[in-house]
């Protein structure tokens, strides 16, 4: 029996994460020894350095991603195997801590619910009675709602960057369970809530049964958790098919359920209508950012080396996830049920840019792979749909939130400037030129193309059109149709919720117009690192 | 099979000491019964009547069910961390101690917070 | 000794699962079900670690079990708050939420 060699820890290269769960771990002990009063400034605060800091260290981590030996690829492997720092890696690490850092200023977000989250005051109270009146009341707020979502991303950061498989399944579960929790905290409307949470949390646990057998399959058929080993497995073709095939499809049901890709989309509505917004915000922009970052290593490593099984049942989902997304979203009458059926037609627009996958000797230099065209459509969605869930956020009633379309009409007469950032956001999740939605679709469909998918693109821009229909209906609604009673009102947030409108608009519009400086930096460091 | 013959051993005594314990207390003991003694036993707690078929058990059972994970995860990476203690040195010892800190960070949230406080 | 037995056991185990997911009503029971599903899960990795000769599979179990074990506490969590509320723990009469 060989000793036990103690394993080299790479900090620098990890400190992004360790950054972001040494500051959730912090943020439980505040929970635990600050008084309530002053809570919500300590964790705030908490929060946001640490999503700053994170963001440097992953700046510092890409800005020192290195060649390796054969100089083939950006970066290395880190933590005895289990993290792959690679530049499609560290680049989601950079996209989730400026998301992230967004997301804080949401959930920190007090002025529109006049001096308290938007969170239950407290969530053990139940709805309707005397306990939950006298929360309300004296003011409470659960701020571990921070420390919830760091937790949240710091497994969003693993997710992507996992090397094993043991790692994924272990990241993907950190994610997961802060999201089921923060689903159901939501002050208003808490039955919703409650409903959104455990059926995301059922659902969520069905589908990761599905990924733990999958991942058994495939141990089972390479005799190794590693994405290296698994790949050597599969270019060596030993063992049974099977099992490989098998363990494919079993996981490949646990991560499309994640990015609420049809057949495995129905959770996604539901969620996102009864979720709290801001936390709606962060999981329909952050999730999928981790999630198909790690779908991307996942099938392009570790099983890249028999592509020809499994395309054909990439482009059956993504053709049906593109067309149930936008068909669906037609009827809907709720502004979240709608751009939660958006955000299903945008994962059948990612799905496509998913098949863009050749070997490297087949890309012209310059050339898009499906890894860099993928990133650039996650980078431009993220912040779209991020701005347009903090619009949602601030058009309310005395009731809370009017999410009914009928409540938004005439919302142009009442608030000029809110209805036309909201506009310019569908615009942008349509694909009109001139914002980013555009040019992260083109991407998606050109390297779609080029490795020879063009079924699926004409599907898609089909489907983009009839998106367009429901975007543009919207729009009509707000600025050509009378208001209704009273009409809705746009509570004026704080300079919270103000700057992630305005940065998300910021960056839909500059990516819109200028995307060839962030299409060129993903065409250098878009190889993941094997 | 030697490797066994302590257990074995350790077995024995311990029945043989629970057998002799309960003989001895009942033969030499003195025999005064009241309510309290004749009730079943329940770690100190007045034992709660059950309901005709069943009942439910109080809710507040539930946090109790959630702190007992944290100690049963705890176990689990207890155990064979102790038994390769020696090869595993210093590294080995000082993840485990990140590991037990992370745990009791979770149980100090509970306990502070009042999640152990009865009623 | 075969192998053979363990993982149709385990296959078993799983199909159970996800049938009783599917079907079943309750809450509490669904859950249960997905359990099943971990552990058939778990089964599997520790035939595999045996039928490829390296020991990934047995710590993976670990982790399984862990991870399994901080769902539970979420997932009892959350179906107590709905519970509490509803006095039903029944998935069919959560439908607020639909179309």
């Amino acid at each position: 029996m060989t000793g036990f060699q103690a394993p080299n820890v790479e900090w620098l290269t990890l400190s992004p994460l360790l950054v972001v769960f040494l500051a959730a771990v912090v943020g439980v002990l505040v929970e635990a020894f600050v008084p309530r009063a002053q809570r919500y400034a300590v964790q705030v605060g908490l929060s946001l350095a640490a999503m700053v800091g994170t963001l440097v260290a992953s700046l510092v981590v890409f800005a020192r991603l290195s060649p390796t030996a054969d100089e083939a690829e950006l970066g290395r492997v880190v933590a005895a195997g289990a993290v792959a720092a690679d530049g499609p890696a560290v680049f989601t690490w950079v996209l989730l801590s400026v998301l992230g850092l967004l997301s804080v200023m949401l959930f920190a977000e007090r002025k529109v619910e006049s001096g308290v989250l938007t969170f239950a005051g407290q969530a053990a109270a139940l709805p309707g009675t005397e306990a939950e009146r006298e929360a309300s009341t004296r003011g409470l707020s659960h701020t571990e709602v921070f420390p919830l979502m760091l937790f949240a991303i710091g497994g969003m950061m693993l997710f992507p960057a996992s090397n094993d498989l043991l790692t994924m399944f272990v990241a993907l579960e950190v994610l997961s369970l802060p999201l089921y929790l923060l689903c159901g905290l939501a002050r208003r409307r808490r039955l919703l809530s409650q409903e959104a949470a455990m059926k995301y949390f059922l659902l969520g646990a069905f589908s990761s049964g599905f990924f733990v057998y999958g991942l058994a399959l495939v141990y089972g058929y390479a005799g190794s958790m590693g994405f290296a080993q698994i790949a050597a497995a599969v270019s060596a073709d030993t063992g049974s098919r099977a099992l490989l095939l098998g363990g494919i499809g079993l996981m490949s049901v646990g991560l499309l359920f994640k990015v609420g890709a049809a057949p495995f989309h129905a959770w996604t509505p539901d969620v996102y209508q009864g979720a709290p917004t801001a936390v709606t915000a962060f999981m329909a922009a952050a999730t999928k950012v981790a999630a198909f970052g790690a779908m991307l290593r996942l099938f392009y490593v570790a099983f890249g080396g028999n592509r020809d099984d499994w395309l054909p049942m990439v482009w059956a989902v993504a053709i049906l996830t593109m067309v149930v997304g936008s068909v669906l979203a037609i009827s809907q009458t709720d502004v979240k049920r709608m751009l939660a059926y958006s955000s299903i037609a945008h994962a059948g627009f990612l799905l496509t840019g998913f098949l863009g996958i050749r070997s490297l000797d087949e890309v012209a230099p310059g050339g898009l792979t499906g890894v860099s065209a993928v990133l650039f459509y996650l980078t431009t969605y993220g912040f779209t749909t991020m701005a347009a869930f903090a619009v949602v956020s601030i058009v309310r009633d005395a009731g809370g939130e009017t999410t009914h379309l009928a409540r938004w009409q005439g919302l142009g007469k009442e608030s000029p400037l809110v209805a036309g950032v909201f506009a310019f956001l569908l615009l942008a999740m349509a694909g009109i030129p001139l914002t980013s939605g555009f040019t992260g679709k083109w991407a998606v469909f050109a390297a779609a193309t080029a490795a020879g998918a063009w079924p699926v693109v004409v599907v898609a821009v089909l489907m983009s059109a009839v998106a367009a229909y429901f975007y543009v209906r919207v729009i009509v609604l707000m600025f050509f149709a009378e208001p209704v009673g009273d009409g809705p009102s746009v509570a004026v947030p704080s300079a919270l919720t103000t700057v992630v409108i305005a940065v998300g608009t910021l960056v839909t519009l500059v990516l819109g117009i200028v995307p060839g400086a962030l299409i060129e930096l993903l065409g250098n460091v878009g190889v993941f690192i094997r | 099979m030697e490797l066994y013959t302590p257990i074995l051993a350790l077995m024995v005594l311990a029945l043989g000491f629970a057998v002799f314990s309960v003989v001895v207390s009942s033969l030499t003991g003195p025999a005064r019964y009241n309510r309290a003694k004749l009730d079943s036993y329940e770690c100190g707690i007045e034992p709660t009547p059950q309901a005709h078929g069943g009942g439910r058990i109080p809710v507040k059972y539930y946090t109790v069910a959630m702190t007992f994970i944290i100690f049963d995860v705890e176990i689990m990476f207890l155990v064979p961390w102790a038994i390769y203690f020696d090869e595993l040195a210093l590294f080995g010892f000082l993840a485990m101690l990140l590991f037990l800190v992370n745990i009791t960070i979770a149980y100090v949230y509970e306990f502070k917070r009042g999640g152990l406080d009865w009623d | 000794m075969s192998e053979t037995p363990f993982l149709v056991l385990s296959a078993i185990l799983f199909t159970i699962g996800a049938v009783g997911v599917l079907t079943r009503r309750n809450a509490i029971v669904v859950f249960m079900c997905v359990e099943l599903m971990l552990n058939a899960g778990n089964l599997a990795l520790i035939t595999f670690a045996r039928t490829t000769g390296t020991l990934d599979g047995q710590i993976a179990a670990f982790f399984v079990m862990v991870v399994a074990a901080a769902e539970v506490v979420v997932g009892l969590a959350i179906i107590m708050t709905i519970f509490r509320t509803r006095r039903s723990a029944s998935v069919d009469d959560a439908s607020l939420l639909k179309y």
